[in-house]
């Protein structure tokens, strides 16, 4: 209930007008959260090799409403929330770090 | 002409033009850190330094609140080098010397750094357009010049907001998790122009993004089959182990991601110490600190009041400020100290006159509470004398 209570504050947050002129992306606030989970975590756990609670707590964004899976083999990081939005980001090599896919 | 001896000429020009990488006088009597990383006396230090230590400790490693609610000063790692040595190191909560960190926008001056390297290889001049390089680009984006880039200068609408503002306002968080994050440089160059180029300064994680792009396209010219150019012409004559992210694209992310350690991090200001030469090789060209170094024209004469520190190539300087009337930015500093700066509280200082580089990583999140450089580097410089 408290995430439909923080999805419909987002929609509201989303509909709303920017002010001096600035520019809106076309952005769906949990495209960005999951983005941003996914690929931060990745980067946290692979690229600065820290713990996945260690992790949980640095990615953590405002709304915290994404969850992440970590697929240790295939070194990516899937970020999820609510029912539909995802994205995920792969660890390339200790050069160029993680890829938000 | 003779056929010969045009051949000869266009020879003699080829060779002219080709990668100078060891040309240069580098300042002598500089000892580098080899493989086996820096030399330390971190011991002697702790000893000789106990109470200047604890106090550095005391501002930069207290941690106030619950953890999870991440208030105030939150220190992950400090390094300082002195004189070519390391005198002090430590570590936050969940931290190690082998733990790479998040840069953020200290890998702007990366970026700048990488431009600086280009020219030395003669890969690069300022004064070219972007789409030199940028070659699936045409049109109004092409008046950007390197020189604008490099001093943040585009001219383009860039809306740089973090976490304190709508989302669907920020031109950086779109590029780097929304709508932009695919092509990164589509992205910015996609940006509306609000100013001509060159004539109006402001900060943007784009530039810095776009300045990379430049760097990366330049010297995979110069360099065709070379998978990691930065790597080759910077990074591995340090012996710097750092990841620098990209995109999907290849685009690296030169406006945000850069991760290294404390310790690679300050060889990057060690780097700026010495001019831009490591153990003998130029990596910058002659002068290239110095201009990084100095405030641009286009800052000193069109970015707002507000701003801290005067900005040369991307790169931050403790200056005052005649025409806004503004005294230099850390008083308790020497005049000669510039640094990288990042979100959350990364930083990586220079100081030549004290032969001292001070990195300091970290995870400030709570607006306006996080570390103070005018008393951080007070206290570091404490230990360091």
């Amino acid at each position: 209930m408290k995430k439909l209570l923080a999805l419909g504050a987002l929609l509201a947050l989303s509909s709303c007008t920017a002010s001096d002129g600035d520019v809106l992306y076309a952005n769906n606030d949990l495209v960005l959260v999951v983005g941003n989970a996914a690929r931060m975590t990745c980067s946290c756990i692979f690229v600065m090799n820290m713990s996945e609670d260690y992790c949980r707590a640095w990615t953590k964004a405002s709304p915290d409403i994404a969850r992440f899976s970590v697929d240790r083999d295939a070194k990516t990081v899937e970020a999820s929330s609510l029912i539909s939005w995802s994205a995920k980001a792969k660890f390339i090599d200790d050069k160029r770090g993680c890829i938000l896919q | 002409m003779e056929p010969r001896l045009l051949a000869r000429l266009l020879a003699a020009a080829a060779l002219l033009s080709a990668p100078l990488a060891l040309a240069g006088p580098c300042p002598s009597g500089v000892a580098y850190p080899g493989n086996e990383g820096w030399p330390s006396q971190v011991e002697a230090t702790q000893t000789a330094k106990a109470k200047e230590i604890a106090a550095l400790e005391d501002y930069a490693f207290t941690r106030t609140g619950k953890d999870a609610e991440r208030k105030g000063i939150r220190t992950d790692g400090v390094v300082i080098v002195k004189g070519g040595t390391l005198i002090y190191e430590k570590y936050g909560p969940g931290f190690t010397a082998s733990n790479k960190h998040l840069s953020w926008s200290v890998a702007k001056s990366f970026s700048s750094a990488l431009i600086g390297t280009s020219v030395q290889r003669n890969a690069l001049a300022l004064d070219d357009s972007i789409c030199t390089y940028l070659t699936e680009y045409s049109g109004d984006v092409c008046r950007i010049k390197v020189r604008d880039n490099l001093t943040f200068a585009t001219g383009l609408a860039w809306q740089e907001e973090y976490e304190g503002k709508q989302y669907q306002v920020s031109s950086v968080i779109s590029m780097l998790f929304g709508v932009g994050h695919a092509d990164q440089l589509k992205h910015v160059l996609s940006t509306k122009f609000a100013h001509d180029p060159g004539t109006q300064w402001k900060y943007s994680t784009g530039d810095a993004e776009l300045l990379s792009a430049v760097a990366k396209r330049a010297l995979a010219k110069q360099l065709p089959g070379e998978e990691f150019p930065f790597w080759k012409v910077m990074f591995d004559p340090m012996g710097m182990s750092v990841a620098f992210e990209e995109d999907v694209k290849g685009t690296p992310l030169g406006g945000s991601m850069v991760y290294a350690t404390p310790r690679e991090f300050a060889k990057f200001g060690y780097l700026f110490l010495h001019d831009g030469c490591w153990d003998g090789q130029r990596l910058l060209p002659e002068g290239w600190v110095k201009d990084s170094t100095t405030p641009s024209n286009v800052f000193l004469t069109t970015a707002p009041k507000t701003e801290d520190a005067l900005s040369g190539y991307m790169w931050w300087l403790n200056q005052p400020w005649p025409q806004q009337q503004k005294e230099k930015p850390w008083a308790d500093v020497p005049a000669d100290a510039f640094a990288a700066l990042g979100h959350w509280g990364q930083r990586i200082y220079v100081i030549p006159s004290l032969d001292l580089v001070v990195v300091r990583t970290g995870d400030d999140r709570e607006s306006g509470k996080g570390l103070d450089s005018n008393t951080f580097l007070k206290l570091a410089m404490a230990v360091a004398q």
